[in-house]
């Protein structure tokens, strides 16, 4: 089985989006991640759910705990309106992390391996041109795992 | 022909690491080994000679240091320092400024400067945001003021942990020759500041509860590892400060100093691992090698020979040149690789001083280039990570909002610095 056969379309995020409306197209379709496009259709980068999170922490509180721990509880319920109007490529900075791609020919190992390595449970699927064909999540590749099982022969 | 290679070379890696047009860890690593593989080091002697290759001691004491501060920074206290200057200062910008100053100031002699500036620069940004003000003066006020506090010791900036290491110049010496003239520029500009500044000081008073509703208290949750990171932080001092009895070298110190702090506070070893700055370890490698070749191929020798006879018994002109020249050089390249280059012309120009005139050469190099780092946005190592933190917290600092204040101070302190090389070691 190869990447092309699990792979699903999913919405996905420009740079230039707001950070307010990635957040609403992740709960919104239920995914664990994004997937975020430049202007012609190629994966800028792969988001895990949980950095799309932490796209929505201001900045100041990233690396930060013991601040994080100071602040009152009246600004932590309130703290992604700090945020305002700030997009997915602002908070991104200049060097995303390199997206997690695979060719749409890819063995379910590559995709099991390279979830694994980078911690992903989203990963964008590219055509030979590096256009983006699709997507492939966590649920999608562990049931067609379950289904492949070999003793069910 | 070999010494017009090096330099070549030299000169085009220098010029990519001053522009950073690619990682300057690349670019050292590419030069560094050009210069091996054309036989233009002494080969594998690059390892294992301080003067003809890599300075382990200066790459031991910084992995230390790195150990321990990355120790530190879990400790909360520097939130917690931040927090109850902003809450003391109850939002009057001026003595907001001057809290955040002295705390940068203070600490950045023991930690290095990136450190420092990444521990209270976000505090900075939340508090100016409450109190919806622009955090840019203060962030810029907080950046020299750790460049300035970092030249006192010889932990405090990369180019005197060079500059200690090449003309084996001690912690105390740094102590007593470098401290008087930070505290005394130090003092000067928190004086002016109220002046530079003074643009930045309106705010409203209705927003000053909301500083005060910070809790610096939970800043730090647990006060036991921080009783012992400061303990294991002053015996290291102590250790570097008694140098002269124990002989033992900084770079040791710091190294035992971090295995005892991972040691005494119980912490992840791969978490503090992570916080080691490695390319800026592996920078520091390729450099030295880099002029290492210039040593090697005789080109060191040939700027030093003229530097030393341009300079003849006039060694007041020569701490002057280096003052000067210093400042002018490190505050527009990047004063770690220039210091790293000119410590062995330093070095070549000492060599026909008496002792104590030859120190004053080496501390005019070191003022020249501490302070130097204040001159413009790229100068220092800090000032750049300041102006990434300003961008991605939505204050943006431009190039030459921070040079316009930066070159202000670099003149006033290297002036200042000139006058007490003049009256402590030429009168």
């Amino acid at each position: 089985m190869q990447a092309r056969d699990i792979a699903v379309q999913v919405p996905t995020v420009a740079l230039g989006d707001s950070i307010a409306h990635a957040i609403q197209v992740m709960a919104l379709g239920r995914l664990p991640g994004l997937i975020v496009i430049d202007g012609e259709q190629r994966p800028r980068t792969v988001l895990p759910g949980t950095q799309v999170l932490r796209l929505a922490v201001p900045p100041a509180y990233q690396d930060d705990p013991a601040l994080t721990r100071a602040v009152d509880e009246a600004h932590a319920d309130v703290f992604w309106h700090e945020l305002r109007d700030r997009t997915v490529g602002d908070c991104l900075g200049a060097h995303p992390p390199r997206p997690t791609v695979v060719k749409a020919s890819a063995t379910l190992l590559e995709l099991a391996t390279l979830m694994a390595r980078q911690r992903s449970p989203l990963v964008a699927v590219v055509d030979d041109t590096g256009l983006l064909a699709g997507a492939i999540t966590l649920d999608r590749l562990l049931s067609a795992l379950a289904l492949a099982r070999p003793d069910e022969g | 022909m070999s010494a017009v290679v090096a330099l070549a070379i030299f000169v085009v890696a220098f010029f990519f690491i001053a522009t950073e047009r690619v990682d300057k860890v690349k670019v050292v690593l590419v030069a560094a080994g050009l210069m091996t593989v054309l036989g233009l080091t002494s080969g594998a002697e690059i390892f294992f000679s301080e003067h003809e290759g890599i300075d382990w001691n200066v790459i031991f004491l910084l992995l230390g240091m790195m150990v321990v501060v990355g120790v530190i920074k879990g400790t909360g206290l520097f939130e917690y320092l931040a927090i109850w200057a902003a809450k003391r200062s109850r939002g009057r910008p001026y003595r907001l400024l001057v809290m955040l100053m002295g705390i940068t100031a203070v600490a950045s002699p023991f930690l290095d400067n990136v450190t420092t500036i990444m521990l209270v620069a976000p505090v900075t940004v939340v508090v100016c945001n409450r109190l919806r003000i622009p955090a840019q003066p203060y962030l810029i006020a907080e950046v020299l003021a750790s460049n300035i506090g970092g030249a006192a010791t010889l932990i405090g900036d990369p180019p005197n942990i060079i500059i200690g290491s090449r003309a084996g110049l001690t912690f105390n010496d740094f102590l007593m020759h470098m401290t008087p003239i930070v505290v005394l520029v130090f003092v000067t500009f928190v004086v002016l500041s109220r002046w530079i500044f003074r643009k930045s000081f309106s705010y409203d008073e209705r927003y000053v509860d909301e500083v005060m509703a910070l809790d610096e208290r939970k800043a730090i949750t647990d006060p036991r590892l921080l009783v012992r990171c400061l303990v294991v932080l002053g015996l290291i001092i102590i250790g570097f400060s008694l140098h002269s009895v124990l002989h033992v070298e900084p770079s040791i110190v710091a190294l035992i100093g971090a295995g005892v702090m991972l040691l005494v506070t119980n912490v992840e070893v791969g978490d503090v691992l992570k916080e080691v700055e490695w390319g800026v370890l592996v920078f520091f490698m390729g450099l030295f090698v880099m002029v290492a070749g210039l040593g090697h191929t005789g080109v060191i020798e040939n700027i030093g020979t003229w530097a030393a006879d341009s300079i003849g018994d006039n060694y007041f002109a020569a701490a002057t040149s280096l003052v000067f020249g210093s400042a002018v050089l490190g505050a527009f390249f990047d004063n770690i690789p220039y210091t790293a280059t000119m410590a062995p012309i330093v070095e070549g120009m000492a060599e026909g001083a008496d002792p104590q005139t030859a120190d004053a050469l080496w501390w005019s190099f070191a003022l020249g280039a501490d302070f130097g780092g204040n001159g413009t946005a790229v100068a220092a190592s800090a000032n750049v990570v300041a102006i990434g933190i300003a961008a991605r917290t939505g204050h943006p600092i431009s190039f030459w909002q921070f040079t316009r204040y930066g070159i202000g101070i670099t003149v006033l302190s290297t002036l200042m610095a000139w006058v007490y090389v003049a009256l402590r070691y030429f009168s």
